[in-house]
């Protein structure tokens, strides 16, 4: 086993405001920029799904939410970040009757704003414009033409900006839906064994200072970096395997050759019973 | 140009926000290892910095570019309210005069910012998106990574709908498919309704082939024999007909018919028949049949082992078999029996140790075959095709396919109401299920016809699409 990367000062600062863990078919979503560092903060990854604001049209950057694996989730749980279940504020008739009101206020004050900042830009534009082209008449046939500017300048409603908010403004929480994530996270098709074993070796590598991230499509639990995934590559392919099972030869070589052909050590991690993970690396040699 | 962070916004930082950069930056090249230098912390700092003013960037638009729509959850659909754009193209269905989007596609607008939808008339944040399209009785979310995957990268992808692909059968006939998207969204609630509206449409398809099938039918028991209730059919639209069984005033078993390929038929020239067998008073005189010799095949036909062995029973019966010298060599019925077994496999090729026994050579060679077949003789593993059965698989929840894809370069043809052949189509799962078995894969199959079957599985933020394709190993040998 390497050695553990040093420590940044920032890792362990726990926000003060608990985590919006939205619900989303079950899945543990983040959708404001706030939980998002206050996690990464802890050292956990996550994986964002949707699409990027300002380029929305690839694949290379996603952006909001954030989904959590499931344990992230159960970390996050166990360090009480994630909130008590609240009652949802969503069902409220009078409120939303205020909402509406307060909503359309707001636009109205945006546009009359917005009115007066395109009418400056304007003017401003003509300004340089003015004095940039040497012209023969000065001050007069600027104030004319700036006069005439405000006089026929019009504003439509069909230029305001408008903003399409990614996470939902001020805090409501769904309170049955926390139940279903206990029932309904995909990662039930597996065994309770099998999921416990996944969190021990988690906790333990994230508390070695290890980023992890799923690692599906490798063949294996967990990807493990030696910092952050944004500036390093990871060094492991995390498998998980109890202790006292048998692993035939067949799949030791498969999952070996995967991890020689992307570079990549692959790790098999055991909890024991003690607390403590057995970890065993394996790496394609040769004969000498 | 500053990022705008939070849900709330500033006028001016909306207005300012509308000559904001479309670039992302490029990311630089990963450390290997981490050490505490300066210089590894400021560019994590900065990649970090960088990340985050990206990810906390809103969406902001000009409100004559949004199209307005609302979110109807007791029909699980959006419906716009202002004319719709681009899109229309590729997504969407209209119905009762009104144009619709599905969630899906209502949310993927949403991300892009080209949709603003309203619900009782708040605007829906991308989460009440999330939260309210996504559900595992419209679209999952697993599902919906997927479709927003393969729509940023240009493919269009519709719903898929087991019921509306045509049968093989239809297929092969030619006919037009009915594509009634609208139908199928507003009516999901009656979904009897929509039983009894496909139910005509398969008649439809069904009628060309029973009708056949009765014609051919009816035609053969016209010829005579034939099913009981065709028969009685038949007898009561032709009363007149007469029964097909009659007793006949001439005993064809009394009369020989001159066999000319015979050998005991030498002389050329057949004897005038029975006048009595000829009609009225017509009169027939010898036949030379020496021309009719000639253009017959007079060459012994072999016959088939059962005939041969009749003729050897027959020769045998007549033959005393204690006159053989090697009978009379043996002493006893043991001997005698081998004596037999012996003659047997050498007559037949077949020597005793090789065919008495309970393995027996899988070919006789001196039996004729072509190289091909004996090549399948010989071989253990069958060769099967992928949908060989899998017409009899009855469908299963476990798996099933969601999505049609089509090519982002057939876009500027694309037409919704003839939207052609997939390119592909989808299957989503996930790592943390099973992997599909041959079942899975032979039913998916058989559902997708012939377009290929896509499985893309699901991991987190990951997406890998994996098909299985059908092969067949080479034959060296063409019969």
């Amino acid at each position: 086993m390497e050695e553990p990367p040093p420590r940044t000062a920032a890792t362990s600062v726990c926000d003060s405001s608990p985590l919006a863990v939205s619900l989303c078919d079950s899945a543990p979503l983040l959708w404001r920029v706030g939980d998002l560092r206050s996690v990464r903060a802890q050292g956990l990854v996550g994986a964002l799904l949707g699409a990027l604001p300002r380029t929305p049209r690839q694949n290379v950057r996603l952006g909001r939410p954030l989904l959590l694996l499931p344990e992230e989730e159960r970390l996050l749980t166990e360090r009480h970040v994630t909130p008590p279940t609240a009652p949802s504020t969503d069902n409220q008739d009078g409120g939303v009757e205020l909402q509406v009101q307060q909503y359309q206020e707001a636009q109205q004050r945006s546009y009359e704003e917005q009115s007066v900042l395109a009418l400056e830009d304007r003017k401003s534009a003509l300004l340089r414009a003015m004095t940039s082209s040497p012209t023969e008449s000065g001050d007069e046939s600027l104030q004319r033409r700036l006069v005439a500017l405000e006089s026929s300048f019009s504003f439509p409603r069909s230029a305001m900006a408008v903003q399409l908010s990614t996470a939902r403004a001020g805090l409501s929480y769904c309170a049955d839906a926390r139940d279903f994530l206990r029932a309904d996270w995909p990662i039930r098709a597996q065994d309770e064994p099998r999921r416990a074993a996944r969190y021990q070796v988690f906790r333990d590598l994230r508390g070695r200072g290890f980023y992890l991230t799923s690692a599906g499509k490798f063949g294996g639990d967990f990807l493990v970096y030696p910092g952050d995934p944004l500036r390093f590559h990871a060094h492991f392919i995390a498998v998980c395997v109890s202790l006292d099972e048998s692993l035939s030869l067949l799949d030791i070589l498969a999952v070996s050759r995967l991890g020689s052909n992307v570079k990549k050590t692959v790790l098999l991690c055991s909890p024991g019973t003690d607390g403590r993970v057995a970890y065993t690396s394996l790496q394609w040699s040769g004969m000498v | 140009d500053r990022p705008i962070i939070g849900p709330g916004s500033l006028p001016s930082e909306l207005f300012a926000a509308r000559s904001r950069s479309h670039k992302i930056p490029v990311r630089g090249q990963k450390d290997f290892f981490p050490n505490d230098s300066d210089e590894q912390r400021q560019r994590l700092e900065q990649s970090l910095n960088e990340h985050w003013s990206l990810i906390s960037e809103e969406r902001v638009e000009k409100l004559g570019n949004l199209v307005k729509a609302t979110w109807i959850p007791s029909e699980q659909i959006v419906e716009l309210q202002s004319p719709a754009g681009k899109f229309w193209q590729t997504m969407g269905f209209s119905a009762k005069g009104k144009q619709f989007l599905l969630p899906e596609e209502a949310l993927y607008l949403m991300e892009c910012g080209n949709v603003q939808v309203f619900y009782r008339d708040l605007p829906l944040s991308i989460q009440d998106g999330y939260e309210k399209f996504l559900s595992s009785s419209t679209v999952s979310l697993q599902q919906y990574q997927v479709f927003g995957h393969l729509k940023r990268l240009g493919y269009v992808v519709h719903r898929f709908h087991p019921s509306s692909e045509p049968s093989s059968y239809a297929r092969q006939l030619n006919l037009p498919q009915c594509r009634d998207r609208a139908g199928r969204q507003l009516k999901r609630k009656r979904s009897a309704s929509e039983e009894e509206e496909k139910r005509p449409e398969s008649h439809l398809t069904m009628s060309p082939e029973t009708s056949s099938t009765q014609t051919a039918t009816a035609s053969s028991a016209h010829k005579g024999g034939g099913r009981t209730w065709w028969m009685t059919d038949v007898l009561r639209d032709r009363p007149d007909q007469r029964p097909a069984s009659r007793t006949s005033r001439w005993d064809f078993s009394s009369i020989p018919f001159p066999d000319l390929g015979s050998q005991k038929c030498l002389s050329s020239c057949l004897a005038s028949p029975d006048p009595s067998l000829l009609p009225g008073s017509l009169a027939v005189g010898v036949c030379d049949i020496a021309l009719w010799t000639r253009k017959i095949n007079l060459r012994e036909v072999k016959m088939s082992s059962k005939e041969q062995k009749r003729e050897e029973d027959k020769r045998r019966r007549r033959w005393d078999v204690n006159k053989d010298r090697e009978v009379q060599q043996c002493t006893n019925w043991a001997e005698y029996r081998k004596l037999l077994a012996r003659r047997q496999g050498k007559r037949k090729g077949r020597p005793e140790h090789l065919w008495d026994r309970e393995v027996t050579p899988l070919h006789d060679p001196r039996q004729p075959i072509p190289t091909g077949e004996l090549l399948d003789k010989i071989s253990v593993i069958e060769s099967t095709h992928l949908l060989e059965g899998a017409s009899r698989l009855k469908g299963s929840d476990d798996w099933r396919i969601c999505f049609n894809v089509y090519q982002p370069d057939s876009v500027a043809d694309f037409k919704k109401s003839n939207p052609g052949k997939p390119y592909s189509r989808m299957c989503v799962c996930s790592f943390d299920g099973p992997v599909p078995d041959l079942r899975a894969i032979k039913l998916l199959s058989f559902q997708s016809g012939d377009i290929p079957v896509v499985f893309a599985v699901v991991d987190h933020g990951d997406i890998s699409f994996y098909t299985f394709k059908d092969f067949q190993l080479p034959t060296d040998v063409y019969p």
